[in-house]
């Protein structure tokens, strides 16, 4: 879903925000991707859209559910959410949303 | 030790790097930590452009398996020490060239020891433990890294300059589990390249760093994305630097 119509949810106005994918996550999912959410959305939030929609990146994702692979980085406009509230990060308006797995090869 | 401008060797890419970028070249000291298919991009084409002194660190031996990639090798070189092969191919291309082959193993223990005396550290590793323990030390001694790694069709590289980037730890805070890697060799090609770009630019002062980005290479789309990325403002290293 992509579009620049707002979402309402209840009372609060929705969001957009772009995602974009990386290394052998784009095996599962589309390299990049507007998504809109309803306002007061987090991390969380966004994974749970995701994950509906793309068979195979939950268990890329999540060790067990509600817990995410600790080395599955997810940036909110280039911070790490390891650095801030993980799954709880709160999203806002026109953020940038990226995931990607470390590669280890040599 | 070279004398640049001495030969013919060097004529085209001065015309790049400029006579202060070859004698920079020259004078040069670096470690490239791992002599696997990144590293054997990376030593082939630092050694070609006349980086002075190589030291190349590497605990294995050559395996027939390794070598879809690993292009310092041949076929006759399985059963090899790799560091021993290695500063063998490196000094028939390059003679002017001084290798210094080290059979070790990289772990916390060794890491300081290898970095002592260089000037830049390529990281060619295969596992994030060597790695950490390879940063950090380069790290503590203000020496810039310069990471690479790959899976599959995919790679990734980011310079690590002390004071002005995030650390190894805050690009990559867990460690993916370890591993055989899948890996098409010319992935290695790029992203060696990428690390040996990187190295002359970092020693030669021309152009602009991956600091602070990481680059993405995608080579099933052969698409590119640079993606700035910050540090974890409470590292006690870096503390997020992302000047």
């Amino acid at each position: 879903m992509s579009g620049d119509g707002a979402v309402t949810n209840g009372t609060e106005s929705g969001i957009t925000v772009t995602v974009k994918s990386f290394a052998t996550f784009r095996e599962v999912m589309e390299t990049q991707l507007v998504l809109q959410l309803p306002g007061g959305a987090t991390v969380q939030t966004l994974l749970a859209e995701l994950t509906a929609r793309y068979s195979g990146l939950g268990g890329m994702l999540f060790a067990a559910p509600g817990r995410l692979r600790d080395y599955v980085n997810i940036l909110k406009n280039g911070r790490n959410v390891h650095f801030l509230a993980g799954l709880d990060t709160p999203l806002d308006d026109g953020d940038v949303i990226a995931l990607f797995p470390p590669l280890a090869g040599g | 030790m070279q004398e640049t401008g001495e030969n013919e060797r060097y004529r085209r890419q001065a015309a790049v790097v400029g006579e202060g970028g070859q004698a920079a070249l020259a004078r040069a000291r670096i470690v490239i930590a791992g002599a696997g298919g990144l590293g054997s991009a990376i030593a082939l084409y630092c050694a070609a452009a006349g980086i002075g002194q190589i030291r190349i660190v590497d605990c294995d031996t050559v395996e027939v398996s390794n070598l879809n990639r690993q292009i310092l090798y041949r076929t006759g070189d399985v059963g090899a020490e790799k560091v021993t092969a290695a500063a063998e191919d490196l000094r028939a291309l390059n003679p002017g060239v001084e290798v210094e082959p080290v059979r070790t193993r990289i772990t916390a223990g060794s890491a300081a020891s290898l970095v002592e005396g260089v000037d830049l550290v390529l990281d060619a590793l295969d596992n994030f433990a060597a790695r950490y323990a390879l940063a950090h030390a380069a790290w503590q001694r203000g020496i810039p890294f310069i990471h690479g790694a790959v899976h599959g069709l995919y790679g990734q590289a980011t310079t690590i300059i002390p004071g002005r980037s995030p650390c190894l730890r805050c690009i990559v805070p867990a460690p993916p589990p370890d591993g055989a890697t899948p890996i098409l060799g010319v992935t290695t090609g790029v992203i060696g390249s990428i690390q040996a770009t990187e190295a002359i630019k970092c020693i030669t002062g021309r152009g602009t760093l991956l600091t602070g980005r990481v680059l993405f290479w995608d080579g099933v789309r052969a698409d590119v994305e640079i993606l700035p990325i910050q540090g974890d403002p409470a590292c006690p290293d870096c503390g997020g630097a992302d000047r």
